[in-house]
């Protein structure tokens, strides 16, 4: 995704001299690149919307500070994962605050009609694991490992980002990148293969 | 980390454990997790073509940045829906109708008798 060093060079240069169109050149070459990692880290279409906006308007905002010692693009995806960690933290909260309630709100639910709900979600027995559903079932099962894993696995098996350029934008040694890697193949794997009820590969 | 910093930094990071040697040589070696997952994490098709996608998002962060600088960018209406290209156009109309006006109603302009 990244611009010709030559390009990006001028790019910047506007930027800095906050010139409106600059940005919406910025927004047009990036948008696309940074919405669809925000959506795979959270896992979650109007989050997601809402936090590619932010992570433009944030880069306005520091655009000054950006000091070129790193691509440009890297620094976006810096910037990108940051806010998608701060939102991730946020999110877990609210959906333990919302789980709270169900969990009071069912206790509140008489049998007679919780019977009923069990039995609407039960899935069609006709159904069976197509592509799509295991597709489905992988995207579940990412989100349910850690965090600081889930990001190092998504720039690399996803994004397709070299080990020196995920160092770059997590801040984190050669060292720990690989093992989070490693770590989350194995989580993912574990998880995936738990609901498919067979071996991966 | 701030965004505001070109040099990461990731507290966590430092409580991570090393990978054996043995560990090292299996990180690349399961190509069929990785595929899936790609594969899984694909970008959805949207209802929206991808251009319009991007106009949507452009306008959506114009406005915010509007709304955030109360008015000092993106302020004027014309930026974030206007191309350079207007402007001149607008220019030269502008010109145009100067000229007609001054030929009919100057010095050297029709007379109505």
């Amino acid at each position: 995704m990244a611009l010709p060093d030559e390009l990006e060079a001028k790019l910047i240069e506007r930027l800095a001299a906050r010139d409106e169109r600059a940005f919406n050149e910025l927004v047009q070459t990036y948008g696309r690149r940074v919405s669809a990692l925000v959506l795979r880290m959270l896992g979650n279409k109007a989050e997601a919307e809402d936090l590619t906006q932010e992570v433009f308007v944030q880069v306005f905002k520091a655009i000054g500070t950006f000091r070129g010692e790193s691509k440009l693009s890297t620094w976006i995806y810096r910037i990108a994962v940051n806010l998608c960690k701060n939102r991730s933290k946020y999110l877990r909260v609210r959906r333990a605050g919302e789980q709270d309630e169900l969990e009071a709100v069912a206790e509140r639910v008489p049998l007679g009609e919780a019977r009923r709900a069990n039995v609407a979600v039960i899935e069609r027995p006709d159904e069976a694991l197509g592509g799509k559903q295991v597709e489905k079932i992988v995207q579940d099962a990412i989100q349910k490992i850690e965090p600081t894993f889930r990001e190092c696995l998504i720039l690399r098996d996803v994004e397709e980002l070299s080990y020196e350029e995920i160092e770059q934008i997590t801040g984190l040694a050669a060292g720990t990148v690989k093992s989070r890697i490693f770590r989350a193949r194995a989580q993912l794997k574990e998880i995936v293969e738990r609901e498919l009820g067979e071996k991966i590969g | 980390m701030t965004e505001d910093s070109d040099k990461p930094k990731d507290e966590a990071g430092a409580a991570d454990d090393e990978l054996s040697e043995a560990e090292l040589a299996q990180l690349d070696a399961e190509p069929a997790l990785s595929a899936l997952l790609k594969r899984s994490l694909a970008e959805p098709e949207d209802a929206l073509p991808e251009p319009a996608r991007d106009e949507l998002l452009l306008a959506s962060v114009q406005k915010k940045l509007r709304k955030r600088s109360k008015g000092k960018f993106y302020g004027d209406g014309w930026s974030t829906t206007q191309s350079r290209l207007n402007y001149a156009l607008i220019a030269a109309v502008m010109l145009v109708t100067i000229v007609a006006v001054y030929l009919a109603l100057g010095p050297t302009g029709f007379s109505l008798r």
